[in-house]
């Protein structure tokens, strides 16, 4: 009698076939083995946006009644292992209004497994992961984060080495074998084998200990009950905004308090505020209104509403005064614009370093033409990136 | 008597007001562009506005579990009501002022729907509403070509050849969507001529759709606008180029910017070029960055273009009446 529980943690839409594929191949996989599985993503994520963190499971018993059993709750509430498709994902992850910010871990069993595909090492990701007062291991699958669209898939063989390292680090489950043959039932392609078999022997598990990891308390809400409605689910209005940091000058909005969506980012625009024209683009044509004011016209991107879609660095005039860089470069939410008013020249270095940054990377943020994705995995197949 | 608050034209990105009355908070897209209609649709109004908002992305992800990004007050109505709610809106406050129970003040209403709610279902409440001349009252069409909030279904306002989940291209059949986009606001202008006030615009031409929004909030009676917003999720492309899409649709001809006040059509901006006689982008350019068109080959681009080509050059007025009177 055991049960089986995988969720994988991914960006909506951008990852949505990748946990797809995961999940079902695991159930697929499973069923080789005379056992039985469903993979469902949570209804609680739909309609997914792009970039909002969502969640899609895979559960595995040995009969139908055990699974039927499993299954009578809406979602595990505790899983064997956590897969975590965008290492970003590892600051946390804010879904909906009132959900609060959940550590990456929370689901993760005593003993169980975080697996996350990354090109950082385990005690940098560890300053992201909240601690956690049982024990866990992290597993390291070495690649860039996979990012396609609704439409077309980018088969990067992402899939597929998540599943190989899964067979490593929860063989009772399924075995590599098994994944084996699900991968030629599904894709006919020996590369993909090959990849995941390479992913196998690769894999990097570290364990961590009981309350290693970033120690914030990750912020939370009391969702109100209905008692505590207002009367024909009237919902109050956001308070107008005012000057900038409550002052005359400027303009900061009042923002909304229960949900903040910097957890929807992967990348975040720095900005130069000594090269800024104060042309108003980045702050006219930002969707997400997170740009406030300063009392000179500058425009601080507000860190803990920006979802980093990067309009801002299309749409700025100027070269490299806006520049979007990945957000694991970074450790807090702290306004760019108060950092340059206190020390501009450690700013300007500061900044530097990350425009540096950013030029030693490819965006990955889905489809820019036809024929993209064919010339990237021409490169990037059967794990040459480790 | 009410009359229409004293909206003045923007002179240039510069006079946007600083006031941002949808904020952050709200659980779109990265590098939604509907959300922007919406932030730049209030921003032009200004505070004294009520907003009514069907079924759709602007209501499902703006208004999660409790939460708002509305600085102003926000009704949501059924999918296809819009225009059933800006009239009864617009009437109640009428007649709440003439009771002398409400200040008398010009107060704008806004009613927005998606192009599903808007093109497809709401299409008779919009239409009646057009037609009660005396009420003063907006409805701002927002079309990001698909019912992108349940996941990318057609609507009547989806592109030619699309991808969606209801037209998968196939092995069989390349091409599953083989309507027309349809001309929502063409349709409009010339079904309702004593409605003084239609026009189309787009969020990458900010100045220009926040300008619309105040002629047709103080012009008086029921005005119409429709708006193409590109949508990362539904297009499939990379957030960031939410404003050069929006741009290249209008460069390329496809998406054509007008407006027609008091029953005459001007063209704006790049569209006004186009039809000057400056070269229109080819299609091409608009459609091999998105991924809902990543199936086409050069023969479906060739038809596409030759359909945009025949607008620019047979219709009547491009974008807005097509071919004129039947020859004999």
């Amino acid at each position: 009698m055991t049960t089986y529980a995988v969720e994988v943690v991914y960006r909506g839409i951008f990852q949505k076939s990748l946990s797809r594929n995961i999940c079902r191949s695991i159930v697929l996989a499973s069923r080789l083995e005379g056992k039985i599985g469903t993979a469902f993503g949570r209804y609680g994520d739909s309609p997914e946006r792009n970039g909002i963190p969502a969640k899609y499971f895979a559960v595995v018993a040995d009969d139908a009644v055990e699974l039927e059993e499993v299954l009578a709750q809406y979602e595990p509430t505790q899983v064997d292992v956590s897969i975590v498709v965008d290492d970003t994902l590892c600051k946390g992850v804010e879904s909906w209004a009132w959900y609060g910010l959940q550590p990456i871990n929370a689901l993760t069993k005593p003993n169980g497994t975080v697996i996350v595909t990354s090109y950082q090492d385990p005690e940098q990701l560890k300053e992201d992961i909240h601690a956690k007062d049982q024990p866990y291991d992290l597993a390291i699958v070495k690649g860039s984060k996979s990012f396609s669209g609704l439409w077309v898939y980018k088969d990067d063989h992402t899939d597929v080495r998540v599943l190989g390292a899964l067979a490593k680090v929860c063989p009772d489950m399924v075995g590599l074998d098994s994944y084996k043959e699900a991968i030629i039932q599904q894709w006919e392609d020996q590369r993909k084998v090959t990849s995941a078999e390479r992913a196998h022997g690769r894999v990097h598990v570290t364990p961590v200990e009981p309350g290693e990891g970033n120690p914030e308390e990750p912020f939370t809400f009391d969702m109100p009950g209905w008692h505590d409605m207002e009367e024909a689910l009237v919902i109050p209005a956001v308070k107008p905004g005012g000057g900038f940091r409550g002052g005359e000058g400027g303009f900061e909005p009042v923002r909304s308090a229960v949900f903040k969506k910097f957890s929807t980012r992967t990348m975040r625009p720095v900005v130069n505020f000594e090269t800024c024209t104060k042309c108003t683009l980045c702050w006219l044509q930002c969707p997400d209104s997170c740009f406030d004011v300063t009392p000179e016209t500058l425009y601080d991107a507000n860190m803990e509403a920006c979802c980093g879609c990067g309009v801002c660095e299309d749409v700025c005039p100027v070269p490299d005064c806006i520049t979007m860089v990945n957000e694991e470069a970074f450790t807090d939410n702290a306004s760019q614009y108060e950092h340059w008013k206190r020390d501009r020249d450690g700013y300007m270095n500061w900044l530097d370093e990350k425009i540096a940054l950013s030029k030693t990377e490819v965006r990955e943020h889905g489809f820019h033409h036809v024929g993209q994705y064919e010339e990237q995995s021409q490169t990037a197949e059967v794990g040459n990136d480790d | 008597m009410t009359t229409t608050q004293d909206l003045i034209p923007l002179k240039g990105v510069k006079q946007s007001p600083v006031e941002e009355l949808f904020t952050s908070g709200h659980r779109t897209c990265q590098g939604c562009e509907s959300a922007l209609v919406m932030k730049l649709m209030i921003k032009a109004a200004g505070p004294r506005t009520i907003v009514l908002g069907s079924t759709g992305c602007m209501y499902v992800a703006n208004t999660t579990y409790y939460s708002t990004p509305w600085v102003v007050p926000w009704m949501h109505t059924q999918l296809g009501s819009s225009g059933s709610a800006a009239l009864g809106t617009a009437a109640g406050l009428k007649a709440l002022m003439s009771k002398g129970k409400l200040k008398d003040e010009p107060i704008n209403v806004i009613a927005f729907c998606g192009d599903g709610g808007g093109a497809d279902m709401g299409l008779s409440a919009i239409s009646a509403t057009l037609t009660h001349n005396e009420y003063n009252l907006l409805i701002l069409m927002y079309d990001n070509e698909s019912y992108a909030n349940t996941d990318i279904q057609v609507s009547g306002s989806s592109p030619w050849g699309a991808n969606s989940t209801f037209s998968p291209p196939g092995t069989l059949h390349r091409i599953m969507n083989r309507r027309w986009k349809k001309n929502t606001a063409g349709m409009l202008a010339v079904g309702h001529p004593q409605a003084r006030y239609i026009a189309t615009g787009c969020a990458s031409y900010a100045t220009d759709m926040m300008n619309k929004v105040r002629k047709a909030l103080s012009i008086g009676g029921p005005t119409f606008m429709h708006t193409l917003d590109p949508c990362p999720k539904g297009w499939d492309y990379d957030p960031m180029y939410s404003h050069e899409l929006g741009m290249l649709a209008v460069q390329t001809g496809i998406w054509v910017q007008y407006e027609v006040e008091d029953g005459k059509v001007t063209l704006n901006g790049p569209s006004k070029m186009l039809a000057k006689g400056k070269k229109r982008l080819p299609v091409e350019e608009y459609l091999k960055r998105q991924g809902r068109f990543a199936h086409f080959t050069k023969e479906d681009i060739a038809y596409f273009q030759s359909q945009i080509d025949e607008m620019w050059e047979k219709w009547w007025i491009p974008g807005v009446i097509p071919p004129g009177i039947a020859d004999g």
